[in-house]
């Protein structure tokens, strides 16, 4: 019984913080209905698209069936970091300074189709494993303890919404900047994790080597298999134990969205005086 | 463009590095194969020991009744079988010890061991 909530909770968990970090986000911005339209239409396509998956899942019994599914999700994971990060960069260079309305609007279009997408990715992805894990409750559970189970499934999910909403009211209480700062922060480490996520599935799929594995182990001080690490390693792609191969996706990611961001604020600033823009690269 | 010469500085680093792990990985011992069958809540066999050092391919196989979920956190490997479903997971050489695998979805009575030594 336990078990089942727990389950919900971390699966449904992720989903629900991105939508409530994009509403917490959305929230702050000057037309936040078309946006919030977008999320919620994400949030729908997202959940027809994990019982799709959750439905293809049974479908697949053969290996290759398995296979071809498996890289249709993986995909899917490395289209999110993608749609992510892209979305924290365009967030960096516009959020903060939507100043004209007419450049406000053109870029709210471009926003609304990648909150929905992000939106869509995230519920899918965590969705369709929630969906067979219910399923599997329904087919194996009979009478008394089935209602149980369903009741701490949906224990789980309220938990998880709750998880969320405190994210997305706490946004209102901290200042615009904190909050820009703290929801691009948080979208580029759930970015981090689904690639390490990705790298974790395509080295078990022997697709890529593990390289030096592990390359170090800090499991003796923060386990990534339980509690606080086992979060850590869902939300930021923390591991115990990683290989090298993990940390050199990581280190890159890092170094690209450090390049990203760094170029992003260099358009907006004011030049500093005495500074010579031919130097600039 | 500053962003797209970065852009292709760190598309063509990764390239680099996938090529160079590529390469590490041919030198190619035959794969050690066993054959794990979840059915009923149980995973079988409950014990496989393999000689440590060694590539493993683990050939999965869901009877049923439910769906599971075969997972070692440690080892990062996590697959979601449908009942009658089969699919088969890569376990990159293992340092000597036991590594503990259950089926997440039947956390209680459902776990095999493997032993590397």
């Amino acid at each position: 019984m336990l078990n089942t909530l727990v389950v919900v909770w971390r699966e449904s968990l992720e989903a629900m913080l991105v939508v409530g970090i994009l509403l917490g986000w959305i929230g702050r911005q000057a037309d936040p209905a078309p946006l919030r339209r977008g999320l919620w239409a994400g949030v729908a396509a997202g959940v027809a698209l994990a019982l799709l998956l959750g439905v293809a899942t049974f479908a697949a019994q053969s290996q290759m069936q398995g296979q071809a599914l498996e890289l249709f999700q993986l995909a899917m994971v490395l289209l999110a970091v993608v749609l992510v990060s892209e979305m924290v960069f365009w967030m960096h260079r516009h959020g903060r300074a939507m100043k004209r309305e007419l450049e406000a609007r053109a870029a709210q279009r471009a926003s609304v189709l990648g909150i929905a997408a992000i939106a869509a990715i995230a519920v899918a992805r965590e969705g369709t494993e929630t969906a067979i894990f219910l399923y599997g409750i329904v087919a194996e559970a009979a009478g008394a303890s089935l209602a149980g189970l369903l009741a701490a499934a949906l224990a789980g999910f309220a938990l998880a919404a709750l998880t969320a909403a405190v994210v997305a009211r706490g946004a209102r209480w901290i200042s615009y900047r904190a909050v820009f700062a703290a929801s691009e922060a948080a979208l580029l480490l759930i970015g981090a994790a689904l690639l390490a996520h990705a790298i974790d599935r395509l080295i078990g799929l022997d697709w890529l080597p593990p390289g030096i594995d592990p390359l170090w182990d800090s499991s003796a001080l923060l386990d990534d298999s339980r509690g606080a690490g086992r979060l850590l390693a869902d939300f930021t792609g923390y591991r115990a134990r990683p290989c090298a191969t993990l940390v050199a996706g990581l280190a890159l990611y890092w170094a690209y969205v450090a390049v990203r961001l760094r170029a992003g604020s260099g358009a907006n600033a004011p030049v500093p005086r005495g500074a010579n823009p031919e130097v600039a690269p | 463009m500053r962003g797209a010469r970065s852009t292709s500085v760190v598309a063509g680093a990764s390239a680099l590095l996938l090529a160079a792990a590529a390469a590490l990985a041919a030198d190619a011992e035959p794969v050690i194969q066993h054959e794990v069958v979840i059915k009923a809540g149980r995973i079988e066999p409950a014990r496989i020991e393999v000689p440590a050092g060694r590539k493993l391919r683990l050939a999965l196989r869901n009877e049923g009744p439910g769906p599971a979920e075969f997972e070692n956190l440690d080892l990062r490997i996590e697959k979601v079988l449908a009942p009658g479903a089969a699919s088969f997971v890569v376990i990159h050489p293992l340092r000597p010890g036991s590594y503990r695998f259950v089926d997440e979805f039947h956390p209680e009575t459902a776990a095999m061991v493997i032993v590397a030594k």
